[in-house]
């Protein structure tokens, strides 16, 4: 393997954790509410901003800064799911009522909302967020990365693996395992569906907007940040299985070096369609995805 | 009935010269309507939208403070466009159809002022083109489309220069893939085909909305260029900046960093660059050094005292593209389009930048104002202000490389 090709997998890579930690949040409202939240990009985009103010106006630490995103993010998606998702679920009975193209027009019409109002009131300029680390490159063998990112990705892990032992064995996590199997059951069983619901919203929203303030040094906080990494989350959530969380997780780590490699070997131009190209593949061969099931309505 | 009808046409005539002298003073009084493209939100430039926005007000209200254009004040008419063609079309079509305007300018991004152009040129309604450098814009030949804003064979021409004049062996420019950012790149290489032959040079398109260049960046660590020039906007031009940086290519001892897009008076730019800005060579269309007619020093003071920036590049371009629609309708002393057209082709006004006159020859030149004064200048501090910036080349000098700095690696 030349240098070359060990910075590529070790920068894919770590552009594939930051994906899953988008994806993951999506991957988890599809799999308790089967719909698609397409303001799931302006979370993101909330909390670059939250994280780049708060440090820069306030002056508040960097390490106050990033947890106090994920807050404002999971704010952002409990006061999502309580005034603009339970009219989506209200007198819920069975999947087939699920009102689905509501669910389309509401967070699509959030995500316009939330992108005018930023531009509207912080305004169209791009904003810097300061970096965790001030070292701005690090010499790992033939891979040289700076300190941020380096810091960033190691977070990522921790964030997405926490994520993941929450979902599997926390109290919480097993109510959510099962609202997402069977909705209906669940709620026979006892299982408050709507709490789950909005646990799962806040989760997202707080993951989405985590990522955005990790990513902020890097990204430049604006008003439009949140839509290509949305757009990324969308192909992975599909790719991994609908609603599969170490789907996602596989497949944004799988995206991520291949567009890497992708772009240097095969083309860059077409980097971006790489996973527009996977997702065909998938659809056609695998629709049910890397980890999905198959499922079969009457 | 002989004497009734000359006391009737006498009153005839009273009350007729009445209307005209009521209609007369009604059209005093109303305001001329101008129709104004630009982007105030996303995904196109919002900040080149407020930019213009900002220097277009200001020439409105010198001008309508000096009494307006033969009594009647200008109107701004302002459509959104989002930076996107095809709101870019409507919008026009919506100033010429509903709003009646009698000329559009503004339009400050390629694309957009591609799609405009269509149907200002369908209506035969004159069209100052702001900022949009595509020779494309030109090539089409409008008769009803005027630039006097910059355009993609100048800053070829120049960047051509520039890297020659840099001994540069190995040039790489990184592109928006957007009309602007490709139509660019290529007439830098059709530039250096004509001036350096030697020169090696490729471009790499980038998407605009992408937030990672690693992948492109990448490569070039073990075999950096000579220099790397910069034809994005912002945010991306940002985060590509910082990633060319992060990775030790530029710029750097070896690798020199050229800006093409005029990013070093955008108000945002040191806070979203820092270190990877310092030793940035930059295109300028505007320095506080450059010489400037007392109009370019009204309209830079005006602007100040309104919003506490420094005056930019796009501001003057804008303010020059209000100031000429009022030089053209007071000089045809009509406000019909074909007037107005006929005597923008004549023009010959001395606004912020210079004097200011249309070729008339095809292709790029096209009603394109020649002479857009450029230097190119220097950052070599971070958080240095234009002002401060090392001037490294006057307008029409070459560069003077004792002002030149380098990073030590």
């Amino acid at each position: 393997m030349s240098a070359i090709d060990v910075d590529l997998a070790v920068n894919g890579f770590i552009t594939g954790l930051f994906y899953a930690l988008m994806a993951v949040g999506l991957s988890l409202i599809f799999g308790i509410l089967k719909i698609v939240n397409f303001a799931h990009g302006e979370f993101y985009m909330v909390g670059a901003y939250a994280y780049t103010l708060v440090a820069l106006a306030l002056g508040v630490p960097v390490w106050v800064a990033l947890p106090f995103a994920f807050l404002v993010g999971a704010a952002l998606g409990w006061a999502t799911e309580r005034t603009l998702m339970r009219p989506l679920y209200a007198g819920y009975t069975s999947w087939g009522l699920m009102r689905d193209e509501y669910a389309v027009i509401v967070t699509f019409g959030l995500s316009l909302f939330l992108i005018n109002l930023v531009d509207k009131v912080i305004g169209p300029y791009a904003y810097r967020g300061p970096p965790l680390v001030e070292t701005s490159r690090v010499v790992l063998g033939p891979v040289l990365i700076s300190g941020h990112r380096l810091l960033a990705a190691g977070i990522a892990i921790a964030v997405i693996l926490a994520t993941a032992a929450l979902i599997k064995w926390s109290f919480w996590g097993q109510q959510i395992r099962a609202v997402s199997q069977n909705r209906l059951g669940a709620s026979l069983a006892g299982i408050d569906t709507a709490k789950a619901s909005a646990i799962v919203f806040m989760l997202s929203g707080g993951l989405a907007a985590f990522a955005g303030a990790l990513l902020s040094p890097v990204i430049n906080a604006s008003p439009d940040v949140g839509i290509f990494p949305a757009v990324k989350s969308y192909i992975i959530v599909v790719l991994g299985g609908m609603g599969s969380v170490p789907g996602a997780i596989v497949a944004s780590l799988l995206l991520g070096v291949i567009e890497s490699f992708g772009a240097v070997y095969l083309s860059y131009q077409y980097r971006d369609a790489f996973g527009l190209i996977l997702l065909m593949l998938f659809l056609l061969f695998r629709p049910q995805g890397l980890f999905g099931e198959k499922g079969r309505e009457v | 009935m002989a004497n009734f009808s000359r006391r009737g046409a006498l009153r005839a005539g009273l009350a007729t010269a009445a209307a005209l002298a009521l209609t007369a003073g009604a059209q005093a009084a109303d305001p001329i309507k101008v129709g104004v493209t630009i982007t105030q939100s996303p995904p196109g430039s919002v900040v080149q939208g407020t930019q213009v926005k900002d220097g277009l007000d200001v020439a409105a209200k010198i001008i309508n403070d000096a009494g307006g254009v033969d009594g009647r004040k200008i109107e701004l008419v302002i459509e959104d466009t989002q930076g996107l063609p095809e709101k870019a079309r409507a919008a026009v079509e919506k100033l010429i159809t509903r709003d009646k305007v009698v000329a559009i300018t503004g339009e400050h991004q390629s694309s957009a002022a591609l799609a405009g152009i269509e149907v200002a040129h369908r209506y035969k309604i004159p069209y100052i083109n702001t900022n949009g450098w595509s020779d494309v814009i030109r090539e089409k030949g409008y008769p009803e489309v005027f630039n006097p804003g910059n355009y993609n064979s100048r800053v070829g021409s120049a960047a051509a220069a520039t890297m020659k004049e840099l001994g540069a062996k190995r040039v790489l420019s990184f592109a928006e893939n957007t009309d602007y950012g490709i139509g660019l790149a290529k007439a830098i290489g059709e530039a250096l085909k004509k001036i350096a032959p030697d020169i090696e040079y490729k471009y790499e398109t980038l998407d605009r909305a992408s937030k990672d260049f690693l992948p492109a960046i990448l490569p070039l660590r073990a075999n950096p260029p000579d220099a790397i020039i910069n034809l994005m906007l912002p945010p991306a031009a940002y985060i590509m900046m910082n990633q060319v940086y992060e990775q030790g290519v530029a710029p750097s001892a070896k690798t020199w960093l050229y800006d093409g897009s005029g990013l070093a008076d955008y108000p945002d730019f040191w806070q979203n660059v820092k270190e990877a800005g310092k030793g940035m060579l930059v295109f300028g269309l505007y320095h506080p050094k450059m010489a400037q007619p007392p109009l370019g020093k009204e309209v830079g003071d005006a602007y100040t005292a309104k919003t506490k920036n420094e005056p930019n590049r796009l501001l003057f371009q804008a303010a020059d593209s209000l100031f000429l629609i009022a030089d053209a309708i007071k000089r045809a002393k009509s406000t019909e389009p074909e007037a107005i057209i006929k005597a923008l082709g004549e023009t010959k006004y001395t606004g912020t930048r210079g004097e200011i006159t249309f070729a008339k020859d095809k292709g790029f030149a096209f009603n394109q104002w020649l002479e857009v004064p450029y230097v190119t200048f220097q950052m070599t501090e971070v958080n240095q202000k234009v002002g401060d910036s090392a001037l490294v080349s006057q307008p029409g000098q070459p560069i003077d490389k004792s002002k030149l700095w380098k990073p030590a690696k």
